[in-house]
């Protein structure tokens, strides 16, 4: 699905409050204050703050989906229909060598998907405690998403247009019947763990390759 | 072409020599597994059963008592019946059958743990029965990835370990592997299940140096290395934790840090002598490590002053100096 439109405003706003406020940033004194370095460094603390609330959130969702889905042991083969959920497996060589951009356009694409799907889940869980806790992730995964953008934007690079590949149809392949449901959800959830296991990885690498220094240089450049 | 008749005979004759060969081999070579507190029976090769034999073990002749008639009967065998069993005709001293028997027990589940410490590049596996068969074993591996199965290679050393290495990287699928253990009475096996990041643990650092800093009687200097078998830490960095207390105390002291490979202690007790070690974990998944070895060390201390002591003697005061030579040893030089 599309971003919603009020992600986009979101996204918007914030590129605004970030150019607007470039011209007031006072002769960089060296310190990280507006570095692309502090940025990354924040998006990797949202991760693994994320990855610890999704901790929760998962073992009271598979709960809710009752057996087989909430044992520990429970590994089902993938079927064809999960793929439509961006997965983070890659080959180990591919991953070392992809350029900040691409990474940050792979994690910045996988979490706006998983976002629409996760806010489809919203309407239809059982308890109200559930569904408090899935909607207090989704907004805590909204600002991931926002911070990767940012981080993305004070080194220079484009945002992804949209969600990889073609937007699924309004009455999107629903599933079939209940047990399959399941298994999406099952998937889904999934999919978000490895997501944020591999984002700490890829935010680490960042940091250690992004110097605070480039985002100076940069202004320098345009006169500031 | 040549005489037909000499080939032929050879051809015989290299046959009877075959068969006899195989025969006496059979005899030699004849290995049988029982289980511990089962009944043996052993007949004397093709002897009828009334036929007059004498049965030795390990050369030593066995009663009569054990036979029934040319059969040998033995009867809740435990481990120390294990040994060579020959069985002789009763006149012509003949050897007629021979065979080894070893006692022993079919396999308990065996023990299987998976452990990746060098991660990203694989994982390896490792077993052993919790207690002995007393007769050979073989294992065999199996790890299942999804829908592939990946081929685990046995280490030359240890024994009983495989390693396996990622093809792809922060996998959702499982690992699913499988050690069965067969021998002659029996099988048995076990199956670990896991994600790719459950089983990160790496090795405890190296190099664990505590060293005293000089002028400071409440402080520690200790420093480490990265584990040498962890391949890249810095795209996959760790954290580690210290721990530390005084010898006579029983109670440790515990710092975690996200960086660096070394640390300052600002509060030990001065003079005392400190036992410390570190332990190494994933920065984000994964378990940590084992302790690293005890490295010891005492603070700082000042050296004390020279010593001086009067004496009064009949309204003169000496002043006695004490001889450097006499300080005892071991005061504010850098411990090991």
């Amino acid at each position: 699905c599309a971003l919603r439109a009020r992600d986009s405003w979101g996204i918007f706003a914030f590129l605004c409050a970030a150019l607007c406020n470039l011209p007031a940033v006072p002769a960089l004194n060296g310190t990280e204050e507006l570095g692309a370095g502090q940025s990354i460094q924040k998006t990797y603390d949202l991760t693994r703050y994320l990855e610890h609330q999704l901790r929760t959130l998962a073992g009271t969702y598979l709960n809710y989906l009752g057996p087989p889905f909430n044992e520990p042991d429970f590994n089902p083969p993938r079927l064809a229909r999960a793929e439509q959920v961006p997965s983070a497996t890659v080959d180990l060589d591919l991953w070392r060598g992809l350029t900040d951009n691409a990474r940050l356009a792979a994690n910045y694409r996988a979490y706006s998907r998983l976002l629409c799907y996760l806010r489809g889940l919203d309407g239809q869980v059982g308890t109200v405690e559930l569904r408090h806790r899935l909607g207090h992730f989704c907004s805590s995964l909204q600002g991931l998403v926002l911070s990767i953008a940012g981080v993305m934007s004070s080194l220079g690079y484009p945002l992804p247009a949209g969600p990889a590949g073609p937007p699924a149809p309004p009455g999107a392949p629903a599933a079939p019947n209940d047990f399959l449901k399941k298994m999406d959800d099952f998937w889904l959830l999934k999919e978000l763990q490895t997501w944020l296991w591999r984002s700490a990885k890829d935010f680490n690498r960042l940091k250690k390759k992004v110097p605070p220094a480039v985002v100076t240089l940069r202004m320098e450049a345009r006169g500031f | 072409m040549a005489n037909p008749v000499p080939s032929a005979c050879c051809v015989v004759l290299a046959a009877v020599v075959v068969v006899y060969a195989q025969r006496h081999s059979q005899q030699d070579s004849h290995i049988q597994y029982e289980r511990v507190g089962a009944d043996v029976t052993m007949k004397c090769g093709s002897m009828d059963w009334d036929a007059a034999v004498t049965w030795t073990a390990n050369g030593t002749d066995i009663d009569d008592s054990h036979l029934n008639g040319s059969y040998l009967i033995l009867k809740n065998v435990d481990l120390t019946q294990s040994g060579q069993y020959s069985c002789y005709e009763g006149s012509s001293w003949h050897l007629k059958y021979q065979t080894y028997l070893r006692v022993g027990v079919p396999p308990k589940e065996p023990v299987l743990m998976c452990r990746s410490n060098n991660y990203p590049k694989g994982f390896y596996c490792s077993w052993h029965l919790p207690s002995p068969t007393y007769i050979p074993n073989s294992f065999n591996i199996s790890v299942i990835h999804g829908t592939r199965e990946m081929v685990c290679e046995k280490d030359i050393f240890p024994k009983n370990r495989c390693h396996i290495r990622y093809l792809q990287l922060f996998s959702t699928v499982k690992y699913k592997v499988t050690l069965t253990v067969t021998n002659a009475l029996g099988k048995n096996s076990t199956t670990l299940t896991f994600d790719e990041f459950a089983i990160v643990k790496p090795d405890p650092p190296e190099s664990v140096v505590a060293k005293p800093v000089p002028n400071n009687p409440r402080r520690l200097e200790v420093s480490w290395q990265n584990p040498s078998s962890w391949p890249d830490p810095e795209s996959f960095p760790l954290k580690f934790f210290l721990r530390y207390r005084p010898l006579i105390l029983d109670q440790w002291q515990h710092v975690e840090l996200s960086d660096g490979t070394s640390h300052t202690i600002t509060d030990a007790y001065a003079g005392k002598e400190y036992i410390i070690q570190v332990a190494a974990k994933d920065n984000d998944i994964g378990t940590w490590s084992d302790w690293s070895v005890a490295v010891h060390a005492t603070p700082w201390t000042e050296e004390p002053k020279h010593l001086t002591t009067e004496v009064q003697i009949t309204g003169e005061t000496l002043t006695q100096h004490k001889h450097p030579a006499l300080r005892s040893p071991g005061y504010g030089g850098p411990q090991h």
